[in-house]
């Protein structure tokens, strides 16, 4: 199953690009924060070095990004919790279907938020829709976010076409 | 349909969604099913609540939802806790207090509880506690001939302060739902917090007091071990200080705190990487690591942001349906005891935390429950001296989100569905000696191990009822 493989290393590259971006969050805050904090102590100095302009209209809009980027990932590693009380003490055959239902269910879900992701990205171009200070534009940033939700829909996909063995475990 | 008042839509959706999560759907996706299910049928039910505008939402939701500046802590609390456990900090941690009081009899069992306490400062959520603190002190343990029940109970309780020791997923998501101060609720952790380490300590010594064969005495550790150990403990000690103390004393907001925190770890973390390298020896964060610690993020915190997400679409129809209202109204007409009221709550918590998933508790059922005890207290804008439980609003949105975070956490260790307790059996089933090897008898060991430290939990939850300044105290001062 060589498309199989390939969503899977497809979702893996996706989510360490999410990383990167968090790493670039995490580094973008800090330098922030420190600005600030050196600031508190040269203030009475006469120093107030500059803090990053519009740091949280770029943490908002990069982290829905890695958010959703995060979702195919999470869905290949069964990391979408799920209680298990009675399921997995049914016969294998009726607990393989009820797994099969849902990913079915799932997998239509993310054609939806897709879909209407993309409504809503065409809507936020049109009304030149912008981050409150950094005035950038916000469409470009939905697009990332349709791609996590098409790959999510395809990685259910591939559970739903692959032997449930690995659908039973993780929760 | 159609004849189906709006509160008993929202009733048959709420009982749709226990059956979808029985049935092993995602907790995220069961809400966002219900929630769009529910609305349909609303939509039936009362023609002036159209479907077609409610579904036009869902061109921004999603994103609105995702972009939230205050849930990016999140993201970033949880790659703090992965980048340490990979940077080899909570081995530290545990090794460094074994160190200092391993020679007390239990006291190692008792360092596993602090490196717990200590870890959570860095981690905000329990599964992780749990999962990086046995991986680390549940093979020490072993070896050293603890009791399998002793260690195992102790690592699945200890587990349980990620969630409530600052900072905590838990503790952000709440906060976010009620509108409460995020480094309010934080400060108002540190002392239950803190409760919860002596008491499992309490616990600890009491087993090994009336039974001293369970925690037999470890040889000494001298010398260049001993002095290393402690050498590396105190740059963990001072990473998790700043975190804590900064969070603690207002010096960083939540989302600066987890950013600096990160940063602090990811570059001890390489920095050890470098010495180790410079030695010949394995350590540090390696490249390897640093992937791992990335995708283990992605995987945590889409689940958590699916879960969110899946809450954000359930509340729009249970609003929509009036059912928070309705039970709001329902409280404060009863004209039964408050108090009687609050309790049930917390005993509905408890019953429901034995079956569902903190987060979704956290997400569903508190923000039901929080209207009807404002309701109860006097409503929003009632004064300490006038209302029922004798606090403002503010006050109350603080005291009762943390006893009702304690009260989600012990479903962490109830069965059947404590989570912490699968993960520590599991570590315990593959850990050579401890527990046994078969998956059922690490079970069986690990609930009964935590049964004491249960029992002492439901003694805090009282005192925390009984006591509320244990949770005020420390906010209230620190604002001065």
């Amino acid at each position: 199953m060589a498309w199989v493989v390939r969503v899977e290393q497809i979702a893996r590259i996706w989510a360490l690009l999410a990383g990167a971006v968090l790493l670039a969050i995490m580094a973008a805050t800090s330098l922030n924060t420190l600005s600030f904090l050196i600031g508190r102590f040269t203030g009475p100095f006469g120093f107030v070095p500059p803090a990053l302009p519009g740091y949280e209209d770029f943490v908002s809009l990069a982290i829905a990004v890695a958010a959703l980027a995060f979702m195919p990932w999470c869905q290949l590693q069964r990391g979408h919790i799920a209680i298990d009380i009675i399921v997995s003490r049914l016969p294998e055959t009726i607990s393989n279907m009820i797994d099969k239902a849902w990913l079915v269910l799932l997998t239509a879900v993310c054609l939806f938020l897709a879909y209407w992701l993309a409504t809503g990205m065409i809507e936020a171009r049109s009304d030149n829709a912008m981050s409150p200070i950094l005035g950038w534009p916000r469409w470009p940033f939905f697009g990332p976010g349709i791609i996590s939700l098409l790959l999510w829909a395809n990685v259910c996909a591939t559970q739903i076409f692959t032997p449930s063995e690995r659908a039973q475990s993780g929760q | 349909m159609t004849d189906l008042p709006a509160e008993m839509i929202g009733t048959l959706g709420l009982g749709a969604l226990l059956v979808l999560l029985i049935a092993r759907v995602p907790v995220g996706l069961a809400m966002v099913a219900v929630g769009i299910g529910g609305n349909y049928a609303l939509s039936l039910a009362l023609p002036y609540l159209r479907f077609e505008p409610y579904l036009r939402n869902f061109k921004t939701l999603l994103f609105d939802t995702v972009s939230s500046y205050e849930l990016s802590v999140v993201p970033l609390f949880i790659l703090m806790g992965f980048l340490a456990s990979e940077a080899g900090l909570s081995r530290d941690l545990f090794h460094g207090l074994s160190t200092l009081i391993g020679r007390i009899r239990g006291g190692v069992a008792m360092a596993a509880v602090l490196a717990c306490g200590a870890f959570g400062a860095v981690c905000g959520s329990s599964l992780a506690t749990a999962s990086t603190m046995g991986r680390v002190a549940l093979p020490e343990l072993a070896r050293l001939n603890y009791a399998p029940r002793l260690a195992a109970g102790t690592l699945a309780a200890g587990g349980t302060l990620g969630i409530l020791i600052p900072p905590s997923v838990a503790l952000v998501l709440y906060a976010i739902i009620v509108e409460a101060s995020i480094i309010e609720m934080f400060q108002a952790a540190i002392v239950p917090g803190l409760l919860a380490v002596l008491f499992f300590l309490f616990v600890i010594w009491l087993q090994v007091h009336r039974k001293p064969s369970i925690a037999p005495l470890p040889p000494r550790i001298e010398g260049t071990e001993r002095s290393r150990a402690l050498r590396r403990l105190v740059p963990v000690m001072a990473i998790f200080g700043v975190i804590i103390l900064g969070l603690g004393f207002g010096l960083f907001t939540p989302t600066p705190a987890a950013a600096i925190g990160a940063t602090i770890i990811l570059l001890y973390g390489l920095a050890l990487r470098l010495r180790a390298k410079r030695a010949g020896e394995d350590g540090g964060l390696s490249r390897e690591g640093l992937s791992r610690s990335l995708l283990a993020t992605a995987n945590t915190a889409g689940m958590i942001y699916f879960i969110v997400f899946g809450a954000e679409v359930l509340k729009g129809f249970l609003t929509r349906a009036g059912l928070p209202a309705a039970l709001a109204g329902w409280a404060g007409g009863s004209g039964l005891d408050p108090w009687l009221i609050l309790i049930g709550f917390l005993v509905i918590l408890i019953v429901l935390g034995c079956f569902l998933d903190s987060l979704a508790m956290i997400l569903v059922v508190v923000p039901f429950f929080w209207p009807a005890l404002l309701e109860l207290n006097g409503g929003d804008f009632v004064s300490a001296s006038d209302a029922v439980f004798g606090m403002d609003g503010e006050a109350l949105k603080i005291w009762f989100g943390i006893i009702a975070l304690v009260v989600v956490e012990l479903g962490l260790i109830t069965p059947p569905v404590g989570l912490n307790v699968f993960i520590i059996a599991s570590i315990a089933q593959s850990t050579k000696g401890a527990g046994g090897q078969n998956q059922s008898r690490a079970m069986t060991d690990t609930f009964a191990g935590v049964m004491p430290f249960f029992s002492v939990e439901l003694v805090r939850v009282a005192l925390l009822l009984a006591v509320p300044g244990l949770c005020l105290f420390l906010p209230g001062w620190l604002a001065g």
